[in-house]
């Protein structure tokens, strides 16, 4: 099942690249309906998933014997809503592309096989499948950004993929040694994840390995101070581009450093709680001042992204129930939020061709509807009560109180900031008197183009009203984390995860 | 009447059969082609022929060696006063050197055809350069892998100034020949102090005069070594020695230059391997650093210097240079296995890249600064998708073959204890990522309407073989790693 989550899209990319190249009208909407496909599946798989620890619908086929690699995937509760997260921003991303009219069908090639090659990082269970996977994904991101970008694409696509591929390139160091030692130990080479978390180090080089890997994934969430090739990376790709970047990709950092980081290397991942956390919350503020000075709308939605993860890492590392959960949680919201604004950003620009937030004002005389969706989606990024952004990164407050508390109240202020910051971009963009001639002619949001926002804003709206919805299903998943940590560690969470049941139903049975 | 015993005449002659037929093969084109003056497509079917009868008898070498190493004796596999073993690295080395004979032939097929009466010539160059480097992979003796490799290295001096006409043609073939003489003389000067350091030119003779002698102070036996290694190093286009690279790339015929680097590293590095790896494993503690830092030096001087380049043959020499280091991590790693698997999935690789840059090269033979390739995905779809697997598989991507190779070489070097120079290579592998992506950024992202560029019938086969061994050893590595662990060196 979870081999045919990855084929599909595998699949679907060849149908469409057999369609001939003149019958270009055909290539979008067959990419679109064919990416459906895997949303499906991976309804069907959040459907029948079980709210327990471990994972599931796990497959096992052996690569190469002799280098004990395999062909191994399972889905628990952290990579689960990471894997529907994914499936779902696929077709809408794939939808909202209809201004991309030069070589279509390589863009849905290329589209088709980032999303196989993306649920593969979140579905690995063996770390040389998963680098497999975690650097395949740069080639068709680096087509994407680099053939249907902006004026400066060829320059953010190969920084893109440069800086990306630097710090995968110590990671598969990293995983080297770890398979390496496993081999000392245990007399076999197994590159799989529950092989390998049993592999005992000196601390001096489980703090290299922790290193060698937070440092491909830092680059990848982007943490402060990696974040360089982000915003360019962002300002210059086409909406698609933008939207499973912010939506996907920045999460396999998030998603390796929870994942890897802290079942592979805990003593190490205990002993940098601190590190992480002042990089996190330096990200959290840094981007968030940097948002708020840039004139450029979607370079301001990519700062705010900095920002945003900034809550997932402090969540990480925090380590505590509560904080863990909100990190996943955070996850999924910030992909919904940050790809409707992404997207709401193209939408704006397909009318208009600029960015620029001082070439507009009063746009919501002209395109209520779009200023509508627009504040709905800044009101979930901001973290307005009862939509999904609240429910993340109060969680992560919430936790990293009781382990970080001088930098959860900086974070804290985080949150201000990003409030300041999206209402005044709102408030020099939509509010006042239209006084362009061009604002005062621009055409509202088309049905298609609703239709693209509305599962979004449906999700922000049903995470943030019932988060337990997906809460009960991660809860077990980053528990087990916890466990590993405190039975490896002398490390003990300040808080057991009473607290969580705010939001998880049922948590409050004891 | 006399009975001839045909059995123990093939057992006896079994080790060279296949260079004997390549020979032979050379031969009979050069005076099939003074007798009748046939089209070059009927030189082409008995180069063909050859190289396939060369190969089966390979293949028949290979369960000899197999069932020897079984159920008889292993010294049975060294033949003609040990001058010569029929050890399955040989063999698999012959292989890949068959297999890259008959790519490069098909690869540079239009520019023979295009010599008119002298393709004769180049063809027969060929065969003659292919079997002087499978005896040299074959060479027990350190004389008669010298023989084997002037016979290769002289045939390929000619072979890159074929093209007289060409000013650089010229260049290319006089500087090669010039350094390259000068390397095998300091190759047989290392032959020579070997020999007066043990008294021995065999090479597993060396390794067991280790083991029966404590040399206390073995200076003149590692002043040979290091010579040893000053002359393959040239030979594989290691730096600090690969000054020659980029000129002969350039200069060379561009059909031709893929398969003449190809063999040339093939055999190089199975020499490296041979002399290093099993003739001298005793002073391993004196030689690994120092194989250590040549291909620390290779990998970084070639991934920068490649970065500045703006025409592609000297990129892919460079790139060369790079991945010489690359393999030698593997030698590093003290492991036979992963330095087959690299040799053999780059070496096809690079005969492929070199197909793409003849069909763009045109028949002037001159084009190919990086402004040719502009896009050329757009002109030639085919030729520019083939190309960008080609060069993410010298990248070292994953799911491409490029990624196991250097995934091996890698893992054995961070086991033999050389964890630096894994940490040096991946990160020359990022800095090899962004040549390579030059050459992709110009076939895919910049405007340019133009011409397509039609490519030669057999270079498309090429092409086809390359990209698809590119992939298929990417996802399905076993097959070809489980021969290359069974083809180890006696």
């Amino acid at each position: 099942m979870l081999t045919w989550l990855i084929l599909l899209p595998v699949v679907a990319a060849v149908a469409v690249a057999l369609v001939p190249a003149r019958r270009r009208e055909l290539h979008l909407p067959l990419g679109v309906a064919a990416s459906v496909l895997p949303l499906a599946l991976a309804g069907y798989v959040f459907w029948v998933f079980q709210p327990v620890a471990g994972f599931q619908f796990t497959e096992h086929t052996t690569w190469y014997e002799p280098w004990g690699i395999s062909w191994s995937l399972g889905i628990d509760g952290i990579s689960m809503p990471m894997v529907v997260l994914t499936t779902l921003l696929v077709p809408i991303a794939l939808a909202a592309s209809t201004s991309v009219t030069k070589r279509t069908k390589e863009f849905v090639v290329y589209t088709l096989l980032l999303e196989a090659g993306m649920i593969g990082v979140f579905l690995a269970l063996d770390l040389f499948l998963f680098f497999v996977f975690f650097e395949a994904i740069l080639v068709p991101m680096y087509f994407i950004i680099g053939i249907w970008g902006g004026e400066r694409r060829v320059y953010a696509a190969v920084k893109f993929f440069i800086y990306t591929a630097f710090g995968s390139a110590l990671m598969l160091a990293g995983i080297i040694a770890l398979a390496l030692s496993h081999a000392d130990q245990f007399g076999f080479t197994s590159f799989a994840l529950s092989d390998l978390m049993n592999v005992s180090f000196s601390i001096g080089s489980e703090r290299w390995g922790f290193a060698a890997f937070a440092l491909a994934f830092a680059i990848k969430v982007p943490l402060f101070p990696f974040h360089t090739w982000l915003p360019d990376a962002h300002t210059e790709a086409p909406t698609a581009g933008s939207v499973l970047l912010a939506g996907v990709l920045l999460k396999l950092g998030t998603y390796g450093l929870l994942r890897f980081n802290l079942s592979l290397f805990p003593e190490a991942s205990v002993d940098a709680i601190q590190i992480m956390g002042i990089l996190a919350v330096i990200g959290i503020v840094y981007g968030a001042v940097v948002a708020l000075v840039q004139p450029d709308l979607k370079k301001l939605v990519a700062y705010s992204s900095v920002s945003h993860v900034g809550f997932i890492v402090l969540g990480t590392f925090a380590l505590t129930s509560s904080s863990l959960q909100g990190a996943v949680i955070q996850n999924v919201n910030h992909g919904l939020t940050t790809g409707a604004l992404f997207l709401l950003v193209g939408m704006i620009y397909e009318r208009r061709h600029t960015k620029q937030i001082s070439d507009f004002g009063g746009l919501q005389k002209v395109m209520p509807i779009y200023a509508g969706f627009f504040i709905f989606m800044a009101f979930a990024s901001i973290g307005l009560p009862g939509l999904n952004g609240f429910v993340g990164e109060f969680l992560v407050l919430l936790g990293s109180y009781s382990t970080l508390p001088t930098l959860a109240i900086i974070a804290a202020f985080g949150v201000v900031l990003g409030a300041i910051y999206m209402l005044w971009a709102y408030e020099r963009v939509f509010t006042g008197v239209p006084d362009k001639e061009e604002n005062k002619v621009l055409s509202d949001l088309s049905l298609r183009e609703i239709s693209l926002l509305a599962p979004l804003a449906a999700l922000v709206l049903v995470i943030g009203l019932y988060p337990s919805v997906l809460l009960d299903k991660i809860a077990p998943s980053t528990e087990a984390v916890l466990d590993h940590i405190e039975e490896t560690t002398q490390f003990v969470t300040p808080e057991p995860g009473r607290l969580s049941g705010f939001f998880v139903a049922g948590g409050d049975d004891e | 009447m006399i009975t001839v015993d045909w059995t123990s005449i093939l057992d006896f002659w079994m080790p060279i059969l296949p260079e004997l037929v390549l020979s032979l093969g050379a031969v009979a084109v050069l005076l099939v082609e003074v007798q009748w003056k046939p089209s070059r497509r009927a030189l082409g079917r008995i180069a063909a022929f050859s190289v396939l009868l060369a190969a089966s008898f390979s293949l028949l070498q290979w369960f000899r060696a197999g069932d020897a190493l079984e159920f008889g004796d292993p010294g049975e596999l060294i033949a003609f006063s040990g001058m010569v073993v029929m050890d399955g690295f040989a063999i698999f080395g012959r292989f890949a050197l068959l297999a890259i004979t008959a790519m490069g032939l098909m690869a540079g097929w239009r520019y023979i055809e295009g010599l008119g009466r002298r393709g004769a010539e180049a063809i027969a160059l060929v065969l003659l350069a292919t079997a002087g480097f499978s005896i040299m992979v074959a060479s027990n003796n350190l004389v008669m892998m010298f023989l084997g490799l002037e016979v290769g290295s002289i045939s390929l001096y000619v072979l890159a100034g074929f093209t007289r006409e060409r000013s650089e043609s010229d260049e290319a073939a006089m500087k090669y020949f010039l350094l390259g003489s000068f390397a095998s003389a300091i190759f047989i000067y290392g032959v020579a102090l070997l020999y007066a350091g043990t008294g021995q030119f065999e090479i597993l003779a060396i390794r067991s005069f280790f083991s029966s002698f404590i040399v206390t102070s073995p200076a003149v036996i590692l002043i040979g070594l290091g010579l040893l290694m000053v002359g393959l190093g040239f030979k594989v286009s290691a730096a600090p020695f690969h000054s020659w690279a980029p000129d002969v790339y350039q200069g060379a015929p561009a059909g031709m230059v893929g398969y003449m680097a190809a063999v040339a590293k093939i055999a190089g590095f199975a020499a490296i391997v041979r002399i290093f790896l099993t003739g001298v494993p005793e002073l391993d503690a004196a030689w690994l650093p120092v194989v250590a830092a040549i291909s620390a030096v290779s990998m970084l001087a070639g991934s920068v210097l490649a970065l500045v380049q703006g025409d592609v043959r000297r990129m892919l020499a460079y790139s060369g240079v790079a991945h010489a280091g690359f393999i030698m991590t593997g030698v590093v790693g003290g492991a036979t296995t992963g330095v087959l698997f690299y040799l053999g999935v780059y070496s096809i690789q690079l005969v492929g890249a070199f197909a793409v840059v003849a069909s763009v090269s045109g028949s002037s033979g001159s084009a190919s600064s990086l402004d040719d390739y502009r896009g050329l995905s757009s002109r030639s779809p085919g030729l520019a998708g083939a190309f960008s697997v080609l060069l993410l598989g010298m990248a070292g991507l994953p799911l491409t073959s490029g990624f196991v190779a250097k995934f091996g070489v890698f893992t054995d070097a961070w086991g033999n204890g050389y964890q630096w120079l894994v940490i040096v290579a991946v990160l020359a592998s990022v800095i090899a990522f962004a040549f390579y992506l030059r050459i992709i950024v110009v076939m895919y992202m910049a405007e340019w309407e133009g011409e397509g560029i039609a490519v030669p019938g057999p270079a498309r086969w090429v092409l086809a073989l390359a990209v698809i061994a590119t992939i298929v050893w990417g996802i399905f590595p076993g097959s070809l790693l489980d021969l290359a662990a069974n083809a180890f060196p006696l």
